[in-house]
């Protein structure tokens, strides 16, 4: 038992001394002028990593900054847990984990903005820093990889030393039994040099939706072993659990270091950074921020609904630099509260920058206008937001129609002459046709819109657009797209635009029967969208769907 | 037991290097990266070239290599040197038509070769997954390595932590020693580790445990103790899903309720309308403020989705918009229970609803 254990145990044994790389900065020496000298001789590398609004810092500008720059502060410590609020345990816990060497696999995971990878990256900023020379960071953003053959290129162009010109030589690994081999020499030519390396796989989740991801998984859990390289440091972030990673065969299971959700302060902290007038925007958080903290925890989906708030709340006041008393503050409460009840019942979906001038030329008195304008930010409004042939818009009102009502109710509703039967039969409903009512309604919430072949949507489509010319006729309109002739030109592109629709999601396409012919199309729009584009173009759909 | 089977192997192999020179040559394959079998017997022929100093091509077609595999194993068999092979993950070899496996086992049959497959599984039943014809030529020896027993562990705990560098200062290697005894000693410790075995004894938990010990050890005084280990264990015993719930808002803890009530009711497959139904009856019965609209609802479901806590009961549904998809809960009505009473800010009504199921 003594061999292999031996060096681990001279591990344990260095990583007990006192003099390790994690020691509390305040038993580090000063650097010595020589090393100040070299640092200042470094190359430049990009500013720290942005503290000022709560905006997720790209990762690249992350990376570059996870690139040591000299140390400027005496307490690089405290710099660091500054930097990253709410995350002192987790901080703390990377240091401690990351920082011996050799060092057992560590893997990262938490939901999603929780800060993760930005915690990893500083952390591992903080450790190189004190490392001459300093160890190399291998970064493989897997959510940006598309295949695992990217994955090992992007690794592997990141070990190749910048000097080497031989990269046209080595082709790509496109296997993993090729991979492994060529990544084991890549670090072990970095490693001889004595030095660690750090590799760290970002959103490791999404290697399992990939071709064969399964496999992929288990073997970049397995590189420990497959490797057997002690400099080498792994490090995973998943914003999955672990329990999603356990397979069956016994491998070294990483260190698992879990990010909790901020708490509400911890996001009252986060989202105070920054800001140029804090009481204000206190005041304003303290109002806002736990009804909304009821519906989503997350800071990036809270900072992009409280931004137009803030600006609706900040309305009143004429300049942004008062400190508010009680009085202003109860009256920009009272301003703000229809908005608010409007925000919290709409998603919170980041505002294009055309809708948001609107709201601010817009008036702002009324409830009504209120919802228009906070509306038009976010996809509830009456209108169509993007633009729609007429003819797909007619297709996909039929689509509509015939996915909702059962194909027997068609010769009811379209007769021959396009209109629709007004007469409504008033029938005595009986308990029978009740529970039939219930049992279709609880059907058609689980099943969904029905299927329908592409003759009757073709029908329908001819119905209903000849309606139209009719109505049209009627009003004497003077769009030359309706007149008579037009209805021609909507007629011949029919299938061009089902093929769109079909693109957009709109429509999709089911398995079609061989013996059938032609395939069965289901509409995927809902009622809201249907109703919305149905007053575009001006078409009475309600009184075309079946009502249970 | 990986470690321990791969370490004593190497041992194993080392020594009988040393013993006699040059007449044995080791080929290693794994599971993992090799299971295919053209890349296997590239691999063989890779590792066969490297031990004689023969050139590798790497065009050779599989045919080749194979062809050279057993041309080798000949020459090797007539020049007295024995190829030991070494399949790590050995049931992952024995996927698929174990083409490889037939014709390694098939090419020591020659009597002039001197050759031994030597496979590593975590699988008992590794030797069980062999089609026929190769399990005949099997030898059918089985070496099991069981996990060691508590006092075994102990004493591997002790060789690990205790030092005995003379390049570390005197006072300071005896003082660690004498802690680190009476922190063996202690009952605590005993309920540590077996609390720490009760889950799983193998080598590699109580490495990452030890790890995670020495990490925790305090900086200042070079020491260990009691508390390193007691949070050691309490940071390898988490459970994710009970910490994953304690991070949803209250929109999504009401859905995760509805879920649960209707699961009870004993729907067979429920849909995200189906949740919406029940979300706005309950809505309607009791008036609480929690109330918001069906895009938010969805905008929250996602949220449960992407944590997996629920997921889709349908694996291929993929025509069907989300909100029709058959959705079931991934945790239990207890897990959930639990994290209800846990959580601090969840209002009342939300565990009335699910008391009334008498999970706790």
């Amino acid at each position: 038992m003594s061999q292999p254990v031996t060096p681990r145990r001279t591990t344990r044994a260095s990583t007990s001394a006192p003099d390790s790389p994690s020691s509390p900065p305040k038993s580090r020496s000063k650097p010595s002028p020589r090393r100040q000298l070299l640092a200042a001789a470094a190359p430049d590398s990009p500013s720290s990593p942005p503290k000022s609004r709560p905006k997720p810092s790209p990762r690249r500008q992350l990376l570059a900054a996870a690139a040591p720059v000299p140390a400027t502060d005496d307490n690089p410590l405290a710099a660091l847990l500054e930097a990253l609020p709410g995350r002192r345990a987790q901080a703390r816990d990377l240091l401690r984990l990351l920082a011996p060497a050799p060092a057992l696999p560590v893997l990262l995971h938490g939901g999603a903005a929780t800060g993760k990878t930005r915690a990893l990256l500083l952390a591992l900023r903080h450790l190189r820093l004190h490392l001459r020379p300093t160890p190399p960071l291998v970064y493989a953003a897997l959510r940006s990889l598309p295949s695992p053959r990217a994955l090992f290129a992007s690794i592997l162009s990141q070990l190749k030393a910048p000097s080497s010109s031989t990269s046209s030589r080595q082709r790509v690994p496109d296997k993993p039994s090729d991979f492994v081999p060529a990544l084991r020499d890549a670090l072990a030519g970095v490693v001889s040099q004595g030095e660690n390396v750090y590799l760290v796989f970002d959103n490791l989740e999404v290697v399992r939706g990939w071709d064969k991801g399964g496999q992929l998984v288990s073997l970049l859990l397995r590189l420990h072993d497959l490797l057997r390289l002690p400099q080498v440091v792994l490090v995973y972030v998943s914003s999955a659990a672990p329990d999603a990673y356990y397979t069956m065969t016994g491998s070294v299971e990483p260190n698992h270091v879990y990010f909790p959700d901020y708490t509400v302060d911890e996001v009252h902290g986060i989202l105070m950074r920054g800001q140029p007038n804090p009481k204000l925007y206190s005041s304003f958080l303290s109002v806002v921020l736990k009804p909304l903290f009821r519906v989503t925890r997350r800071v990036d989906e809270l900072a992009a609904v409280l931004e137009p708030l803030f600006r609706r709340y900040c309305e009143p006041l004429g300049s942004l630099n008062g400190v508010p008393d009680e009085g202003i503050r109860r009256r920009l409460y009272e301003h703000l509260q229809p908005h608010l009840a409007v925000a919290q019942n709409e998603t919170f979906s980041v505002p294009i920058r055309a809708s948001l001038d609107d709201c601010k030329d817009g008036i702002s008195g009324g409830k009504g206008s209120v919802k228009r304008q906070f509306g038009g930010r976010d996809g509830l409004s009456s209108e169509l937001e993007f633009h729609m042939s007429v003819s797909a818009k007619y297709l996909l009102l039929s689509a509509f129609l015939a996915s909702r009502n059962p194909a027997t109710l068609d010769a009811a509703l379209f007769d021959a002459t396009g209109g629709t039967d007004s007469r409504n039969r008033k029938r005595k409903s009986s308990q029978a046709s009740i529970d039939r009512k219930d049992t279709m309604a609880e059907e058609l919430l689980m099943k969904g819109p029905g299927t329908f072949p592409l003759e009757r949507l073709l029908a329908i489509f001819q119905c209903i657009t000849s309606v139209s010319e009719d109505m049209l006729d009627e009003v004497e309109c003077e769009d030359t797209i309706m007149g008579g002739s037009g209805m021609n030109a909507l007629m011949s592109d029919v299938l061009l635009q089902l093929s769109t629709l079909c693109n957009s999601n709109f429509l999709s396409k089911s398995r079609s029967c061989p013996l059938e012919g032609s395939g069965r199309y289901r509409s995927n729009i809902d009622e809201d969208l249907a109703l919305k584009v149905a007053r575009s173009v001006s078409f009475p759909l309600s009184k075309y769907m079946y009502r249970r | 037991m990986r470690k321990r089977r791969g370490e004593v192997l190497d041992m194993v192999l080392e020594d009988l290097k040393k013993e006699h020179p040059d007449a044995i040559s080791v080929i290693r394959l794994n599971g993992m990266l090799h299971s295919d079998d053209n890349c296997a017997t590239k691999e063989i022929a890779r590792q066969l070239c490297l031990e004689h100093q023969l050139s590798f091509s790497k065009m050779a077609s599989s045919d080749d290599n194979t062809d050279f595999m057993i041309d080798m194993l000949r020459e090797c068999g007539l020049a007295h040197k024995t190829v030991i092979f070494v399949l790590e993950e050995f049931d992952l070899f024995a996927q698929g038509k174990q083409r490889l496996l037939y014709s390694l086992l098939d090419a020591m049959q020659t009597l002039t070769s001197q050759a031994v497959v030597i496979g590593i599984s975590c699988r008992l039943d590794a030797d069980q997954l062999l089609e026929k014809r190769v399990r005949s030529r099997f030898s059918h020896r089985k070496l099991l390595f069981v996990p060691s027993s508590l006092d075994g562990i102990q004493r591997l705990m002790e060789h690990l932590l205790m030092l005995e560098d003379s390049s570390l200062p005197k006072n300071y290697v005896t003082e660690y020693n004498s802690r680190l005894t009476s922190i063996f000693g202690n009952k605590k410790f005993k309920g540590i580790l077996g609390s720490l075995t009760d889950a799983d004894a193998t080598t590699s938990n109580i490495l990452r445990f030890l790890f995670r010990v020495v990490s925790y050890m305090d900086m200042e005084s070079g020491l260990l103790s009691m508390e390193c280990f007691t949070h050691a264990l309490s940071c390898m015993q988490r459970q994710p899903k009970l910490d994953s719930l304690q991070d949803l808002s209250i929109l999504e803890l009401y859905i995760l309720v509805c879920m649960n009530r209707l699961e009870d009711k004993e729907q067979n497959s429920y849909n995200f309308n189906s949740i919406m139904k029940e979300y706005r009856s309950i809505q309607d019965a009791y008036k609480t403020s929690d109330k918001y609209a069906t895009t938010v609802c969805f905008r929250a479901f996602e949220h449960l989705l992407d944590r997996e806590l629920i997921t889709f009961a349908d694996s291929k549904g993929r025509n069907v918009a989300l909100e029709y998809r058959p959705v079931k809960l991934l945790i239990s009505s207890r897990e959930l229970a639990q994290s209800l009473e846990l959580n601090t800010t969840c209002p009342a009504v939300l565990q009335k609803l699910l008391d009334r199921e008498r999970y706790m």
